[in-house]
């Protein structure tokens, strides 16, 4: 009994050590890394789903429902996008420009137009009306733009020449 | 530096020169005012051509900016250019230019006036443009709102701001643009010729250029650290590792359409406006074979950095 309890103690403080290290290895990071890095995952989601449309809609793929599936997830996805940016970053690995942050309600309206085209296109996807899909592609594609434009540094700017 | 003193060459011949610019005849061009220009048709030269937004301001105006009106700041090397109104405005765009007028600009880069243009405006793409394509431009730009718009000169120092200058340019770098017949070559590559190297005008902005500002040929379509506006193009000849060699004539023409890289990446600059006002909206055969063309194209390596290639 008295072995067991402890093992038990053992085992638990081992376990405080453990978070207690991890918390340690997570603060020692290099300023907001690790916040960069996960919106940067969250973003390319968006972009393999976008990815994956455009290879089934230029490539005519056989995958039936696979476009409406991919454009929903998109815009479930929008959901992740402003708590990923609600910490101030625009310094060291991203391409995140601090007007952002300036214009809090420009960034999420514009997160909330790409929800739109994106739930747009996913209908238009299920419709009846293959005819919709191209101009609802492009607005979902535009959309991508909408953010971009405004709050990503340009190709000329970006972290990824340094 | 090495700029500076190529151009202390260019502009001394351009000296000798410029008193002498006659007007020359419109090269290639035939009786143009036989032809009958079509709006529609028109529609798509302007089109192919990327819908000649660099003459419509939107960096500076936004979506606001009057179609066509010029006035958009062009950064280069060489100072900062301004496009020009080419709406039909009578007195400050081209409204009362004829055929010839315009057949002169379009491939030799002269004005009404014989006046030299600087060659930010990419005439020796153009001068490859048939005259059934330059009459039809015409009557589609000429069906277009009016605006009236001063020109306005060059931010530029001597000797790039002056006209002159270009006359010296002209001869060392510009050579009018003529196919040849390709004989053993597809209907569909020759078209897709003739759309990027003048039409589209692809090399304007994706071929490097020399020290004196002409394009590099033997880089062709490899990419440039120094586009118009600031901005890097990328290489866009089927390079394996630094080209688009890895991307289909299918990822090319939707590419062409939507403005989506096959990553699902979007564009930007002054490619996502030649797609959305022009390569966008023209009929699929066409991107096609822009897209033929440029898989046949010979790769160049060249990592233009900063681009995703």
């Amino acid at each position: 009994m008295i072995r067991t309890r402890s093992l038990r103690l053992l085992v638990a403080c081992l376990a405080m050590t453990l978070v207690s290290a991890a918390n340690v290895s997570a603060d020692s990071r290099e300023d907001g890394q690790a916040e960069i890095e996960y919106r940067q995952k969250v973003m390319s989601a968006l972009g393999t789903n976008m990815g994956a449309i455009g290879d089934i809609l230029k490539n005519r793929l056989d995958v039936p429902g696979a476009v409406a599936n991919h454009a929903g997830q998109m815009a479930d996805a929008a959901a992740l996008i402003a708590p990923a940016f609600k910490k101030h970053l625009s310094e060291g690995a991203t391409d995140a420009k601090p007007e952002i942050w300036a214009d809090w309600a420009k960034f999420e309206d514009a997160i909330a137009g790409f929800e739109e085209a994106a739930r747009s296109l996913a209908s238009a996807a299920n419709g009846d009306d293959p005819s919709a899909v191209g101009p609802a592609m492009r607005g979902l594609g535009k959309s991508c733009g909408g953010c971009h434009k405004p709050f990503r540094k340009p190709k000329e700017e970006s972290y990824k020449n340094k | 530096m090495r700029r500076s003193c190529s151009w202390t060459v260019v502009t001394l011949v351009a000296w000798s020169l410029t008193f002498a610019s006659a007007r020359a005849d419109a090269s290639g061009a035939g009786d143009l005012e036989a032809l009958v220009g079509d709006v529609d048709r028109g529609a798509q030269t302007f089109r192919a051509a990327g819908g000649c937004t660099c003459h419509t301001n939107y960096p500076g105006e936004g979506d606001e900016a009057p179609e066509l009106a010029g006035g958009r700041g062009m950064e280069t090397p060489f100072g900062v250019f301004y496009s020009t109104n080419i709406t039909p405005d009578p007195e400050t765009g081209i409204g009362g230019w004829t055929r010839d007028d315009f057949a002169r600009a379009m491939r030799e880069g002269l004005s009404p006036e014989g006046e030299h243009y600087f060659p930010i405006f990419p005439y020796p793409s153009f001068s490859g443009l048939t005259d059934q394509d330059l009459v039809d431009m015409l009557a589609y730009l000429r069906a277009r709102p009016a605006t009236r718009r001063e020109n306005r000169p060059p931010d530029a120092p001597f000797p790039f701001s002056w006209r002159g200058t270009v006359a010296g340019w002209k001869l060392v770098n510009f050579m009018p643009k003529r196919f040849d017949d390709a004989p053993d070559e597809s209907d569909t590559w020759r078209r897709g010729r003739y759309l990027v190297e003048a039409a589209a005008h692809c090399g304007e902005c994706h071929t490097p250029r020399t020290l004196t500002g002409g394009l590099d040929d033997s880089m062709a379509l490899a990419g440039s650290i120094e586009g118009p506006e600031g901005q890097l193009a990328p290489n866009i000849t089927p390079h394996e590792s630094t080209g688009i060699g890895s991307w289909s004539e299918a990822d090319l023409v939707w590419y062409l359409q939507m403005g989506l890289k096959p990553d699902g990446d979007d564009t930007q600059g002054l490619m996502f406006e030649v797609i959305e006002h022009g390569y966008a909206e023209l009929p699929t055969s066409e991107l096609e074979a822009i897209a033929a063309y440029l898989r046949s194209v010979p790769p160049i390596e060249n990592r233009v950095k900063g681009t995703a290639n």
